[in-house]
């Protein structure tokens, strides 16, 4: 998929792209709100990322622009700025989702990715693990046949943990992912533990899950092919 | 109490000074007056007769009416009629009261004595009314007065209350205005239709006083939003670059151990500054307050939260909703925030012991709804309680920024809530919440 990133912080844009990359997202840098607005006229792109914090452009005018144009790429805004009233008015506008900097790059990607199945259609919404399938339209987790029960934090844990597959994600990640941008950050070493012991719980009763990992020092990983 | 109320009593308790006047006044002015006129009536019927006398001698009258026989006209020996020739050396012209013995029964009379000369013969002449009459007049009089008295009360009373209540009708649109607006952006500017200069003038300036707020709050939106992105960009590239490094699966894992640490570090700034940011918006007014819901709800979903932790540290929570209130006019996220931030700090405070557990109660005690979050952790000193909601305190090696409570705090107030702290050392700590009035 081809992604339009507009941000004026050159390191952060570069640091973005590269990650995206790595997941194959083709990306298109635009470091202000002129050459967005000449970009988005010209190409069609399946994701926009657009930043607010433009210098010379409101990011709300850009979101307008390629609403106006036809433009049926998805569209995340994410900002550093805070403000309530900014995201209300870009969700009123048009855009898919919003998301507040500083963010983890795996939250950008997971947050792409289900703007994808809801906007486009992923291929497929049947994840498999071991012996269990999660089924992400019903959010459920199945044994073979029988349904594990999972709480809704969990199911979403369990879900970062494997579209980050092989990859290690802290606690603090993890954290951020369920709960959006914390405001109490002590809640990183123990909460998130607790929830991962349970989980463990709920699904060893099915089956061995050594493929979900403590990974010292760091937080968690799910190793699976 | 209520303006139109307060015309409506004061013209109301006028109406009754004036009413209380006149009814000690009137008895004494209605007999004087009625006495008078009696008096009147005697002394034209005087008049009257010599006339009679002057024209037609006065055999006539005094043929016709023996002394002492009244009148036959009333039935009730009503009037009195007395003409006699006399023999005197003074002449007296006097009302006063007499008593007659006729046909039976004693009868007051108020009586014209008049003794007068005419062509050199005296006579006595007595006129009559008796007081049965006049006081009948009188109370007839008094009736109608009443009657009167009433219906113009009655109808000064409505017709009053009418005009005041057109007159005032404009204040009270401007006073509604002033009730449905939640936040000077949504206040309503369309003038309010009226002729008085002082409701015309107190509507232009309220619009404009709002209108300035407006900008003023636009203002500050737009400093701590510049503040926000100022802080939190540096911020974000070093977490997106931290990410990189990680991801990149070459690097050795004692190294990745040291910068997820810096990651961490990086988050703990993050959380503060965003902490802060939050109390300043919470402080500028940049939240509106437009949601409304069940506050049991919003307790079930909180605990929901909190239970797997809660449970981890053997704490039992006991939830006792004794009233359900549906909160209007809030935020709903940032009362979530609220409590959350309490029920956490409870849930710190409870330690690890067996028996340990938090009490959440609401209750609607005379006018405020209220919630209490109590734990039988170890409680604080006064000192301890009176720094507790300040910025950055923190007991002891407790984890956490200090903040939790402080924006509990902002929030409350953003509200118009009040939060109360009871507690004891090696008592435990009850956090109560106490909602605006109700109504």
């Amino acid at each position: 998929m081809n992604v339009l990133l507009v941000e004026d912080e050159v390191s952060l844009a570069n640091e973005i792209s590269v990650f995206l990359r790595k997941e194959q997202f083709l990306v298109d840098l635009a470091y202000t709100g002129a050459i967005a607005s000449e970009k988005i006229a010209i190409n069609l792109y399946d994701f926009i990322l657009l930043d607010l914090g433009l210098p010379d452009y409101e990011g709300l005018d850009l979101l307008r622009e390629a609403r106006e144009a036809g433009s049926e790429a998805a569209i995340i805004i994410l900002t550093a700025r805070g403000d309530v009233i900014d995201k209300v008015k870009g969700l009123d506008l048009g855009a898919d989702d919003y998301l507040a900097k500083p963010f983890s790059l795996h939250e950008l990607h997971a947050r792409i990715n289900a703007v994808a199945r809801r906007k486009f259609g992923l291929k497929s919404n049947i994840l498999s693990f071991g012996e269990f399938t999660m089924d992400l339209l019903q959010k459920k987790v199945l044994y073979q046949t029988v349904t594990v029960e999972l709480t809704k934090r969990q199911f979403d844990l369990l879900y970062y943990l494997i579209i980050n597959k092989n990859r290690a994600l802290s606690r603090m990640q993890l954290y951020e992912h369920i709960w959006g941008n914390s405001l109490d950050e002590e809640y990183d070493s123990n909460f998130i533990d607790v929830h991962i012991k349970n989980l463990r719980k709920k699904l060893s009763a099915y089956a061995p899950i050594d493929w979900l990992e403590t990974v010292r020092g760091i937080g968690y990983r799910i190793c699976i092919d | 109490m209520r303006l139109r109320s307060k015309l409506a009593i004061y013209l109301l308790l006028t109406i009754g000074v004036f009413v209380v006047i006149f009814l000690l006044i009137a008895p004494w002015l209605l007999e004087r007056v009625n006495v008078y006129q009696a008096d009147l009536q005697l002394i034209a019927q005087r008049e009257h007769t010599i006339e009679i006398i002057l024209r037609h001698g006065s055999d006539a009258l005094i043929q016709e009416y023996q002394s002492g026989r009244p009148l036959p006209v009333g039935l009730f020996k009503q009037e009195f009629f007395q003409l006699e020739r006399i023999q005197t050396d003074s002449l007296w012209n006097f009302i006063e009261i007499e008593s007659h013995y006729i046909d039976g029964e004693w009868i007051d009379y108020r009586m014209l004595n008049y003794a007068f000369q005419i062509d050199e013969q005296a006579y006595s002449l007595k006129i009559g009314t008796s007081l049965e009459q006049i006081f009948q007049t009188e109370s007839n009089l008094r009736a109608i007065t009443l009657i009167l008295l009433v219906l113009f009360i009655v109808g000064l009373y409505l017709i009053n209350t009418a005009l005041s209540r057109i007159i005032t009708m404009p204040l009270e649109k401007i006073t509604n205005k002033l009730k449905d607006c939640n936040s000077p952006q949504l206040y309503d500017h369309t003038p309010v239709k009226t002729t008085t200069t002082d409701f015309v003038y107190l509507d232009q300036s309220l619009s404009d006083l709002m209108r300035k707020v407006d900008e003023l709050l636009a203002k500050e939106r737009e400093v701590t939003a510049n503040i926000s992105h100022e802080l939190l960009t540096p911020v974000s590239v070093v977490q997106s670059k931290l990410e990189n490094i990680i991801n990149d699966n070459e690097i050795s894992h004692p190294i990745a151990i040291k910068v997820t640490e810096s990651l961490k570090t990086l988050n703990r700034l993050k959380v503060i500054i965003n902490s802060l940011m939050l109390i300043a918006r919470v402080e500028n007014n940049q939240f509106l307050k437009t949601d409304s819901f069940w506050i049991g709800e919003l307790l079930e979903e909180l605990i929901d939260e909190v239970s797997p932790i809660a449970d981890e540290n053997a704490i039992k929570i006991v939830f006792q909703c004794s009233d359900n209130y549906f909160y209007e006019n809030a935020n709903r996220a940032l009362i979530y925030t609220l409590l959350f931030n309490i029920i956490n700090n409870a849930v710190k405070h409870s330690g690890n012991g067996v028996g340990n557990k938090i009490e959440i109660k609401c209750a609607k005690i005379s006018d405020n709804y209220s919630i209490t979050i109590s734990d039988n952790g170890p409680g604080m000193t006064p000192e301890q309680a009176s720094e507790i909601f300040k910025r950055f305190k923190r007991k002891g090696t407790q984890h956490g920024h200090g903040l939790g409570l402080a924006i509990a705090n902002s929030i409350a107030e953003f509200h118009n809530m009040q939060i109360q702290l009871d507690t004891q050392l090696g008592n435990g700590s009850s956090f109560t919440i106490v909602f605006p009035k109700i109504g």
